[in-house]
């Protein structure tokens, strides 16, 4: 079918993946115990000002009476109020969302040049020593526990050489890449051996293929075959798994964010779900939810231009 | 697949050359713009919800009440009362009429600071719904300003601790025009009208406040820094490791395996700061086992506290003798406490037929001391008989069970603001004042009524007396197990000077400097 | 090709069977209770008498780390069986009856998908509580979609295929056909990700344990252990250090078994 019309059905697609995510993530908020009001409000606070609270709040409303007004608000542009901050959701997102998207390009900038390294060094030395000291250390960095190795690298590289900050988010662009350098690598640690994998696959898979042991046969470098033919094809299911995983990072940053200290949208969504800060967990969600679809849905279409034989 | 198109390796000299950019950039040291001005920056454990003082009493919220609004009274270094914005007043005999005589001062903007001010601020705290600590000011029938200068109380009653209960931090002065002006929930949104050493430069919700010195601050030539930052670190290692790299100039609440290293450095220092804290176990009278009192009773001589204490804190606290905090006014020092004497603990659980009684113990994650209590007391209760099972559950969860009265034993803490006793009792003790003795569902008429007595006793001699009968009460009936009383437990760097942290949870900001 | 296993699998499959045994033998391995505090002797350097040392309430951890394996192991086994459950048995009534059922499924699919893993997995232990019940519970709540996808991919092939039809006009039952022909072909590609997640499972167990949100204290698990020698890092490296180790180690060799298995399978790796 041709790529608009394509297109606008993955688009309509998107409509009922979010209403169910807010279905989804308002049952889940009704079935988990705990009172946003007395979080806020201290555990000394009077009963009286408690229920005041809650009462300006709506809280002791029907559920789909909430559910109703959440909705139509949500129709409207709102994603409502924080409970504690009574800032706006999405101003709250707009302003942690910059920090979680640096950190999300920092390690996407200091993965994506240790993968084509790496993947390339192991598929064009497959089965010599290269290549297993990459698979080796491969498995060793995807199974390693995130936290354990940021607690590590804070103790070495921050507190005993001092060569970077344990946290935050630092001040201008330099500040940003100081400070971020040590939780950037913690994520690149484990997305590389995973990319990696799978682009060897992928080039392994490529270099054994019909038309290029007919290239070879016709004695056109090895070298040139790899570029202009096994990597170009190679890339696609990785560029697919990368799309996957850069959907991951979006949320996938939290106990990053909450061992180095960083005031990204992992800390704000923790930090909501502890203290039932309903309004910013939906909001985060949706957040989340609506980009994910996109970045598949511009992955996909990626591939398909790369590759016009991608089924659409 | 089109012949001509030249696709460069991804490995050539341009894309190195970018990559070693983009390396050095990161790893060079890059110096932080070096500010003259004097900066305190300090690592909190709890993030601040509002600025409002009247809307919230969590722990993290009420730190920084203190930094930006003054209260009439004040508390000198020495934690004694002296004059805040008032510069004397006067009680009547009977003591029901207050008189405040206000010194001529101005809010962070400019705008004169009235006895009207201070008036509608105390009426905001008894009469807003939303307003969540009434409790010290429900005494209060009317306040009202005689003139600018002049401020007028009349109580319903007397009320011994009100003085003191008007140095609390959540009583401070707000501006009434701009609250009025703009709405509570605008005035205080973003950058309120402050009265106290700090007004607020920018609050980045979940994540820092900053603040910079008030220039109007009626005490003159302080702060003596320009300007602090209280930035939320809600991980304690986290917190620990940013002193450590030398990040920030004080951290709050570190874990006690962390003293030793602060100790031994001689860039940080771990003073003693007293705190009127008690570390407690609740224990539910609603429900079996412990709504038996020989059960109570048992679980008390069942544990060595004085090991327990050594164990948990390192030594660095003291075993709690009574129900209230050690430095509380009328708290009995002489008073034995409990015992260790786990025979007689075995007696009372068979007396009581409670041999194998199920017991749950809750506590909040993610808190490794809360986890480390809970498995000894598990072992010293499981010696008696007990089975016991403990239960970590996040801070939500935990208080909705507390409420609802769903568990057996608790482990917990609790604080005064200052040395009153009329607040604590209220909080922990008595059952009849709102929180069912703090959710423990203990109730005996004689103390309520003690407590209500207590308020209103001017003689200190008979309030002594009625607290310490208050203290035996609870103690006999086993209300709650005391503990041990904990300091705080804060580190500083010995770059800066003058920073503290109050027993009525303030940081002393506006003394700190740096000195190298 | 000749028969024999991978190195990658043989030493894959020895670690995990390694673990194993430590798991199954727990009782009469470990020296001492796993649970026995000894407030006298807390913090006991790795030496005689506790070989990896005791914790801040004078645990051993060497009978920890043993005694914890049963739990990670457990969770590593149930916390992948539950989701390939759901998500098999979801994927092929999807893939095999198609239309709305389908439709429907792919919804569901793409709901769960746009939630970020790790989120929804602590959303849901937020709301029921911790313990290793819950985790699988919310594992498998989260984790189906990857085993219903792969499963449903293969159905819809087979389904389709030539020799489903002539069977079908033989006179065999439609259900049996495929499911006949489409568990064989997908076990492999299911079983290669199963491993793949597994590991992922013990991390997720780990980090919910390191928020203090995995299993009850005083249960003895690899996560928790870390998070809890965290504290006491600069004085006591050991209490984190072990558990670390180990569950480093049986991911790996779960790694190992995953890249063999892909391997005699022919399924994405030469």
């Amino acid at each position: 079918m041709n790529r608009a019309a394509w297109i606008a059905r993955r688009i309509a697609h998107l409509v009922p993946v979010l209403f169910g995510i807010t279905i989804v993530s308002f049952a889940l908020i009704q079935l988990t115990p705990g009172d946003p009001a007395r979080m806020m409000l201290g555990s000394r606070a009077s009963p009286e000002a408690v229920a005041a609270v809650r009462e300006r709040l709506g809280l002791d409303e029907p559920a789909l009476k909430r559910y109703g007004s959440y909705m139509l608000s949500l129709a409207k542009g709102n994603l409502g109020e924080s409970i504690p901050y009574r800032q706006p959701v999405s101003e709250l997102i707009l302003r942690f969302l910059p920090v979680t998207g640096f950190l999300a390009l920092y390690a996407i900038v200091l993965t994506t040049p240790l993968t084509l390294l790496f993947g390339i060094l192991a598929a064009r030395n497959r089965g010599r020593w290269v290549d297993q000291v990459i698979r080796m250390l491969s498995v060793l960095g995807m199974t390693m526990p995130v936290f354990w190795l940021a607690i590590l690298m804070i103790r070495l590289f921050s507190i005993d050489l001092g060569w970077f900050p344990v946290s935050g988010f630092g001040t201008g662009f330099t500040g940003h890449l100081r400070h971020l350098f040590l939780p950037a690598i913690s994520i690149s640690v484990y997305l590389v051996p995973v990319l990696v994998r799978n682009l060897r696959a992928a080039l392994l898979e490529e270099m054994s293929a019909d038309y290029v042991v007919a290239s070879r046969s016709k004695g056109l470098p090895e070298g040139y075959i790899f570029r202009r033919h096994i990597l170009k094809n190679a890339s696609l299911p990785t560029l697919n798994l990368f799309g996957v995983m850069i959907a991951w990072l979006i949320g996938g940053t939290v106990i990053i964010e909450l061992v180095y200290a960083i005031p990204g949208l992992g800390t704000l969504m923790f930090n909501a779900i502890l203290g039932r800060d309903y309004p910013v967990i939906q909001g985060l969600t949706l957040f989340y939810a609506f980009t994910t679809v996109i970045i598949t849905l511009l992955t996909d279409l990626l591939s398909a231009l790369i590759d016009p034989r991608i089924e659409t | 697949m089109q012949p001509g198109v030249y696709t460069q390796p991804v490995i050539n000299a341009r894309n190195i050359k970018i990559c070693a950019l983009a390396a050095f950039i990161a790893l060079v040291p890059a110096h932080a713009a070096d500010d003259d001005r004097d900066i305190i920056r300090i690592a909190a454990a709890f993030r601040t919800l509002t600025l409002d003082p009247t809307r919230s009493i969590y722990t993290g919220a009420i730190e920084t009440f203190g930094q930006l609004y003054s209260r009439l009274l004040r508390r000198n270094a020495e934690g004694q009362l002296v004059p805040g914005l008032a510069l004397r007043w006067e009680i009547s005999s009977d003591g029901l009429d207050y008189t405040f005589f206000l010194r001529e001062t101005k809010f962070s903007d400019g705008s004169p600071l009235t006895a009207d001010d201070a008036a509608f601020s105390l009426l905001r705290m008894r009469d807003d719904p939303e307003a969540v600590y009434p409790a010290p000011v429900l005494s209060l029938q009317n306040a009202w300003a005689e003139d600018a200068r002049t401020l007028r109380i009349r109580l319903k009653q007397p009320n011994a601790p009100f003085l003191e209960a008007l140095e609390m931090c959540f009583l401070g002065v707000v501006s009434r025009a701009d609250v009025e002006r703009r709405g509570a929930a605008a005035a205080f949104a973003d950058i309120p009208v402050t009265s106290g050493p700090y007004r607020v430069v920018e609050w980045r919700r979940n994540d820092r406040l900053i603040l910079e010195a008030n220039p109007y601050y009626w005490r003159t030539g302080y702060p003596l820094n320009d300007g602090a930052e209280l930035i939320e670190v809600v991980d304690t290692n986290t917190r620990i490791a940013m002193l450590q790299a030398g990040e920030v100039d004080a951290i709050q609440d570190i874990t006690h395996s962390a003293i030793a290293g602060f100790v031994a450095s001689p860039d940080t220092v771990v003073p003693e700061e007293p705190a009127l804290r008690i570390q407690v176990l609740l224990l539910n009278h609603a429900r079996p086992p412990f709504s038996d009192r020989r059960v109570r009773e048992a679980a008390a001589l069942a544990l060595d506290r004085e090991r327990f204490t050594r164990v948990a804190t390192r030594g660095r606290a003291q075993v709690a003798n009574t129900l209230l905090p050690r430095q509380l006014r009328f708290h009995d020092p002489d008073f034995p406490g409990w015992t260790y004497d786990p025979h007689r603990a075995r007696q009372l659980i068979d007396e009581a037929g409670a041999h194998g009684a199920k017991v749950v113990i809750n506590f909040t994650a993610p808190s490794a001391y809360y986890e480390m209590m809970a498995l000894i007391v598990q072992a010293y209760w499981g010696d008696i008989g007990l089975e016991v099972e403990i239960r970590k559950m996040d801070q939500a969860i935990y208080e909705q069970r507390q409420m609802d009265g769903d568990y057996d034993a608790a482990i917990e803490w609790w604080y005064n603001e200052n040395a009153e006793p009329d607040l604590a009792v209220k909080w922990a003790l008595c059952g009849s004042c709102g929180n069912r003795a703090y959710y423990t569902n203990y109730q005996n008429d004689r103390v309520d009524e003690l407590v209500r007595q207590g308020a209103a006793e001017l003689d200190p001699d008979r309030r002594r007396d009625i607290y310490r009968e208050i203290q035996a009460i609870a103690f006999r009936d086993v209300a709650q197990i005391p503990l041990f009383y904990p300091s705080w437990l804060n580190a500083y760097s010995t770059r800066i000077e003058g920073l503290g942290f109050t027993p009525a949870t303030q940081w002393t900001l506006e003394e700190a400097r740096h000195v190298r | 090709m000749n028969g024999r296993w991978p190195t990658t699998l043989r030493l894959g499959a020895g670690i995990v069977l390694l673990w194993l045994l430590v798991a199954l033998l727990a009782p009469w391995l470990a020296p001492a209770e796993p649970n026995a505090i000894d407030l006298d002797n807390v913090l006991r350097p790795p030496g005689d008498g506790w070989l990896m040392g005791t914790d801040h309430v004078g645990r051993d951890i060497l009978s920890r780390v043993i005694f914890a394996a049963r739990i990670d192991l457990w969770m590593g086994f149930l916390g992948v069986l539950a989701p390939l459950s759901i998500g098999v048995a979801i994927g092929l009534f999807a893939g095999y009856f198609g239309g709305l059922l389908d439709s429907i499924t792919m919804r569901m699919v793409d709901i769960t998908l746009a939630f970020p893993f790790l989120i929804l997995v602590l959303a849901i232990v937020a709301m029921l509580g911790p313990g290793i019940a819950n985790f699988i519970i919310a594992l498998a709540l989260v984790g189906w979609v990857s085993y219903a996808r792969l499963i449903r991919a293969e159905v819809m092939v087979i389904r389709s295929a030539e020799y489903v039809q002539a069977a079908r006009t033989l006179g065999f039952s439609s259900p049996v056909i495929v499911f006949h022909h489409v568990l064989p072909n997908a076990v492999s590609p299911i079983v290669v990700y199963a491993m793949t997640d597994m590991v992922l499972v013990v991390l997720a167990g780990a980090g919910l344990g390191f928020l203090g949100l995995g299993v009850q204290p005083p249960t003895a698990e690899w996560g928790a252990m870390i998070a809890d020698g965290q504290a006491y890092i600069s004085e006591a490296w050991w209490i984190s250090f072990f558990p670390g180790l180990a569950a480093v180690s049986f991911g790996v060799g779960l790694s190992l078994i995953g890249d063999g298995l892909a391997r005699i399978l022919r399924i994405g790796d030469l």
